[in-house]
């Protein structure tokens, strides 16, 4: 009689365990063993030769202290510092405006919510295209510019002190509509009595935006910053799509200097060593995040 | 007003995409940024008699189909599995899960590609949707959690009394509660699998196995001068992604706060 009714205690758990096992043999043969594998090829000399087949010599930390006299390797976690920053900057400023000025109903509300959305949902290597259009020198951004006489049209994509923020401004356009759409749920569950009571009592709009809704957004806003930072880090497309990490490393971020490496230089080792290091700078990053926010939720 | 402001920052773009594919390449060389031309389809009658369009829309179509699906195979059990099964299990598999999600595409490609040619794999089709349902995995699981979380244990404990076996109340009963939870990930991965072009390009080896997002990303370095085609191209590839807009929209965009957040 045991089987034809809803297990229970250890014979439960064990049911339930069962349902999870292939998806966690698939992950464990091709998104952990990857991994481990990725690790150990960090540790070793992996070269053209041996990658498929062959033994891997194992070098221990030298290809890690390697990338620390490696200049590409400083140039690229510089840009890939800057890049976060500005994506996780914009990209969740500019959604918690999108979000605030979405909270007005109507039809002009829906399009604008129904553009960004559509927008967020197109592939990336399609936007990127499209930007790298938009923002060539004879192109759309600079006609306007030019036409209302604001600049001579910079070389976007070209000057190697544009060339970064540039790609992080297209892509924090791209990412705004995710920020707007958390942002845009978190502000319609605070209770409008809150506001309203706020307004009886005379205060302004901006008040009310500072003191009551902005301390409410915090823990959404510290989940947010985690996904968002942990997304501007592993960004690539944009990159891959739009500068290709040039002019020569100007615009080339971590993800993009190990993908270089490994299969444009065929270091694999050396491509590998960056991979960890993002990885785990990544890891350390959303710990971090994460404790902060386990500490606003007791408060 | 500032809505105004975000229809022209969204809005434009997408338009000028469309336009830019109408345009005659000679038109575009001259003048990119302008804003007065005649249309002409001159882009897409040069896909259409080169036929490589039909062959990547197939190529797209099967890994992000195959993904979709395979995702869904493995996702909805493990959603389910953790969710029931509480405790520790369910910190760990969702920690295990969080963190997978955070590793870099290009980190995982490289032993990737050596695993997937062991298993004879590479420059196969079946090899991408192997290896983007490893990558879309963990995001689906968290993204139906949630849903699962929303279906009461009473209605297993009343299937049980009525003699029903986990297997059966699991297909029967919870699987078709999650129908809305499924619709929700499927979009989303759909739409995911078909914008990958990274694992795509380096798996696949011959552009005749390339899907649109692959393609798209190689004409930039290869075309740079053909613009409309460019966009044509861009257009067609968007066009799927429009239909699961239409469709899905309300979906996609509670899906996204709901379950990466939670």
């Amino acid at each position: 009689m045991a089987d034809s009714k809803l297990p229970k205690s250890a014979l439960s758990r064990r049911v339930y365990l069962i349902y999870i096992i292939p998806a966690g043999i698939y992950l464990l043969l091709l998104a952990l063993y990857p991994f481990v594998n990725l690790l150990w090829m960090s540790l070793s000399n992996v070269t053209t030769l041996n990658i498929v087949r062959g033994s891997w010599p194992f070098r221990g930390l030298s290809n890690f202290v390697a990338l620390g006299h490696l200049s590409d390797f400083v140039l690229a976690f510089r840009n890939t510092l800057v890049f976060v920053l500005i994506v996780v900057s914009v990209g969740m400023l500019g959604g918690l405006g999108a979000a605030t000025l979405l909270q007005v109903k109507g039809r002009l509300s829906a399009v604008g919510l129904g553009l960004m959305v559509f927008t967020w949902a197109m592939p990336p290597v399609v936007l990127g295209s499209l930007w790298k259009f938009l923002l060539l020198p004879g192109g759309l951004v600079n006609s306007i510019l030019a036409t209302l006489h604001l600049s001579k049209g910079p070389l976007w994509l070209v000057q190697e002190n544009l060339v970064l923020v540039s790609v992080a401004l297209v892509n924090s356009w791209a990412v705004i509509p995710f920020s707007a759409l958390v942002y845009r749920a978190a502000l319609i569950d605070i209770p409008v009595e809150l506001l309203d009571a706020s307004s009886v009592d005379g205060a302004t709009p901006v008040q009310r935006f500072l003191r009551i809704k902005m301390p409410l957004l915090l823990p959404i806003t510290l989940i947010l910053t985690v996904l968002t930072v942990v997304y501007a880090f592993r960004s690539f497309d944009f990159i891959y799509v739009m500068t290709y990490g040039g002019p020569g490393v100007a615009s080339t971020t971590l993800p993009f200097l190990s993908y270089r490496l490994s299969f444009i230089n065929y270091k694999y080792s050396l491509g590998a060593s960056v991979a960890v290091f993002t990885v785990v700078i990544v890891f350390i990053l959303a710990f971090v995040y994460v404790r902060a926010l386990r500490r606003t939720e007791q408060t | 007003m500032g809505v105004i402001f975000l229809i022209v920052i969204y809005g434009v773009p997408l338009l000028w995409l469309a336009a830019t594919s109408l345009k005659d390449n000679r038109a575009i060389f001259a003048n990119p940024g302008g804003i007065v031309f005649s249309p002409s389809f001159q882009a897409y009658a040069q896909m259409a008699r080169e036929g490589t369009l039909g062959r990547a829309a197939l190529n797209s179509a099967i890994i992000s189909i195959g993904t979709t699906a395979l995702t869904l195979l493995l996702g909805i059990p493990t959603a389910y599995g953790l969710d029931r099964v509480r405790g520790a299990t369910l910190t760990v598999g969702l920690g295990v899960l969080v963190l997978l999600q955070m590793i870099p595409q290009t980190a995982t490609i490289i032993p990737l590609y050596r695993v997937l040619g062991a298993w004879r794999l590479l420059g196969t089709l079946p090899g991408v949707v192997l290896a983007d349902t490893a990558l879309y995995l963990p995001f689906t699981v968290l993204v139906l959690r949630p849903f699962v979380g929303g279906i009461p244990r009473e209605i297993e404990e009343a299937a049980a009394m009525d003699g029903a076996r986990t297997r059966t109340a699991f297909l029967r009963i919870i699987v078709p509660l999650l129908a809305n939870g499924i619709a929700t990930a499927a979009s989303l991965v759909f739409i995911l699998a078909w914008g990958e072009f990274l694992y795509a390009i380096s798996i696949l080896t011959s552009p005749d196995t390339y899907p649109i997002s692959a393609l798209i990303s190689q004409q930039i370095s290869a075309y740079g001068a053909s613009w409309s085609g460019l966009m044509a191209l861009a257009v067609i590839g968007s066009l799927p992604i429009l239909v699961v807009f239409v469709v899905a929209q309300r979906r996609l965009a509670s899906g996204l706060s709901l379950g990466a957040v939670k």
